[in-house]
């Protein structure tokens, strides 16, 4: 497939720039089939309608995650602080509906701009104080954490009104409303980053800092964007989440920026940034989904499930680095 | 050549998968699913013990999964979610909180499942409100584990005793603390009317912050006669502050849970008291119950599973048949 994309075919950069995105879906998409008839063969209950379903509704808030660390390391930064954000962003959001009682859309929109808000804070301190990414956004965890223990007195905020819950809970033609959510801000994210100009940006970026700047890329401004982006991304997956449990949790998720991490790199996106596509994140995502379903489907322990994933992370970098290594010496 | 890689990836992930499986049980009819907050704590571990001990004693087949922590409130709905894809004919949760796994009982409500609700995390409004009605909710009774440590204080003292007594809450608003509160408070009337409660301060669950009421309280009130705190790790500050203010003979001190850590101090002649729940005890009851209910007998709304005073007489003299279920 990589001598196909090298090939001078008469092709417009934007039909190459679409083959090299689903070059890293396919590979991964193995992957995954691979991983589901295994589970098929293994569990009587995984292969039903129910059951996949069911696994997206499972990966829809840690995907919506995935989707914002994919952006952040395509583009050469790191963001540890979303798992902590979107607790932050849930709780805003809970407390707008339940203790102001304003109208639902108001706390739909106070989640999104309290991640974002959170994301632009990282982005200027990134760029204009230049602290290390990996600095700002581990301060910015436990700020985030910690703002959103203070203004729900660490306790959970109980009584969304019904509307904010059907998008937490709705089943609209039986499909689960964070599912159509995920899906929809999956696509727009992969025709983003894989057609515009300002994913190509993103990745320039991410590529080297030095050559973009002096392509003519405004590297700050691009990168709080990016920032911003993230937040806005975690504000959303907050939403998720406290739409389905039905409360402003300030302890909503916990490590989930790890998970999303995972997902995002065994999707194929480079740690270091360079190269990132929105629908190998998914794959990632659901790789982790199925083998997480699967597993508790055979009724193994949690515990093991957490060790099954970080194998199934090491050999995705591991694979990916052997596939580098034979390309380069071709 | 790359795709042939991946595909021998997932031949191996498959192999390794095959191996892992080996020894797991096919889901069987009748299975029942049980649901823990988490099992990285010894409260939900003697649990987990204790429905094991159940279904092995009532022959029944069950499954038990768990979420990494008592926080994952959202991991957790996604675990009972999947779970009901195995078709059990019961689900006993213990959920993390009173909301996050509404969606997940319905669905199982609709499939005819019975729920159960574990160590008693379920509002009972929340639930009428849903819709949802659970065939039983079973715990420790926190109410009449209060109950127990004015009994016992007033044992220890006597009936005619005078002095002012302090009690320790967990978190404001905190449900648990709330009855192990007032249950101590309502039996010490009738029980030693002459011991006031001159204060019912949160104490958070904090030991820190816990040793630091105590300390206040005894400058204000240096003849202090008791301190009832909610949990035993308070307790233990209480403790602290208590022995280095130098009135260990003079206060006595009673915790509720029933911990490792407080069971020592009460060896060591420390701590008085802690009226101990016994999750063991919860466990096996839950699955027992939930055999009964299915065999279409009738089973109470509320199962209060008793509580267990323990002193270091009690301790030494070992005779309680409830000790052992003591972990």
């Amino acid at each position: 497939m990589i001598a196909d994309g090298t090939q001078s075919n008469p092709w417009t950069r934007a039909q190459r720039a679409c083959v090299e995105s689903l070059h890293i879906r396919l590979e991964s998409l193995v992957v995954l089939i691979g991983l589901a008839a295994v589970m098929t063969v293994l569990s009587p209950y995984f292969l039903s309608l129910s059951n996949l379903l069911n696994i997206l509704l499972a990966t829809s808030t840690i995907g919506v995650l995935a989707i914002s660390a994919t952006f952040v390391l395509g583009a050469g930064g790191l963001d540890l602080s979303i798992g902590s954000v979107m607790g932050l962003a849930g709780v805003v959001g809970a407390l707008v509906a339940v203790n102001l009682n304003w109208p639902w859309p108001l706390a739909v929109l106070a989640c999104l701009l309290a991640g974002a808000a959170a994301g632009n804070i990282n982005g200027q301190l990134v760029t204009r104080a230049f602290v290390p990414a990996f600095i700002v956004t581990l301060g910015m965890l436990g700020l985030a954490r910690g703002l959103a223990l203070v203004i729900s007195n660490g306790r959970a905020i109980y009584g969304l009104p019904s509307a904010m819950v059907y998008i937490g809970q709705g089943r609209p033609f039986g499909i689960p409303m964070p599912v159509i959510i995920f899906v929809v801000t999956a696509l727009l994210a992969h025709c983003v980053l894989a057609y515009t100009r300002f994913g190509r940006h993103t990745l320039a970026l991410g590529d080297s800092e030095g050559a973009a700047r002096a392509a003519g890329i405004r590297v700050a401004h691009h990168s709080r964007i990016i920032y911003t982006l993230s937040g806005a991304l975690a504000g959303l997956a907050g939403l998720l989440f406290t739409a389905r449990v039905n409360a402003g949790d300030p302890t909503a998720g916990l490590n989930y920026e790890l998970t999303a991490i995972t997902a995002a790199i065994i999707g194929g996106t480079n740690l270091f940034g360079g190269r990132a596509s929105i629908l190998g994140t998914i794959i990632g995502a659901l790789i982790m989904g199925v083998l997480q379903n699967g597993l508790t489907l055979m009724a193994v322990q949690s515990y093991y499930q957490q060790m099954a994933i970080g194998a199934v992370l090491i050999l995705a970098v591991f694979i990916d680095q052997y596939q580098v290594r034979r390309e380069s010496r071709v | 050549m790359s795709k042939r890689s991946k595909w021998r990836v997932a031949a191996a992930l498959g192999a390794a998968l095959a191996v892992a499986s080996v020894g797991i049980a096919k889901a069987d009819d009748g299975e029942y699913g049980v649901l823990m907050k988490t099992l990285a704590n010894p409260f939900w571990g003697a649990m987990a013990e204790g429905v094991k001990a159940g279904a092995e004693k009532a022959g029944v087949k069950y499954f038990l999964q768990a979420a990494e922590s008592d926080q994952a409130s959202e991991p957790q709905l996604n675990l009972c979610n999947t779970m009901l894809q195995r078709k059990p004919v019961a689900m006993i949760t213990a959920a993390i909180s009173s909301t996050n796994l509404l969606p997940c009982l319905k669905a199982a409500q609709d499939a005819k499942i019975k729920i159960v609700d574990l160590d008693n995390n379920l509002d009972q409004t929340v639930l009428d409100n849903e819709g949802i009605k659970v065939t039983f909710h079973i715990g420790s009774d926190n109410i009449a584990a209060g109950a127990q440590a004015a009994d016992y204080l007033a044992q220890k003292l006597g009936k005619d005793a005078k002095g002012p007594v302090l009690v320790i809450e967990g978190l404001s608003g905190n449900i648990t603390s709330q009855k192990r509160a007032s249950g101590f408070a309502d039996r010490l009337k009738e029980a030693a009317p002459g011991l006031e409660i001159i204060g019912s301060l949160p104490g958070d669950w904090d030991r820190g912050k816990a040793a630091s009421i105590a300390n206040d309280t005894l400058t204000a009130h240096p003849d202090l006669a008791a301190i009832f705190c909610a949990n035993d790790g308070m307790a233990l500050g209480a403790v602290e502050a208590v022995y280095a203010a130098g009135k260990g003979d003079q206060v006595t001190i009673i915790g509720v849970d029933g911990n490792s850590d407080a069971v020592k101090s009460i060896k060591q002649g420390r701590l008085n008291a802690s009226v101990a729940q016994l999750p063991y005890l919860v466990g096996e009851q839950a699955v027992e119950n939930v055999k009964k209910a299915l065999a279409g007998e009738t089973v109470p709304e509320s199962i209060a599973v008793p509580t267990l005073v323990v002193t270091k007489d009690t301790l030494e003299a070992g005779t309680d048949p409830l000790l052992k279920y003591l972990k």
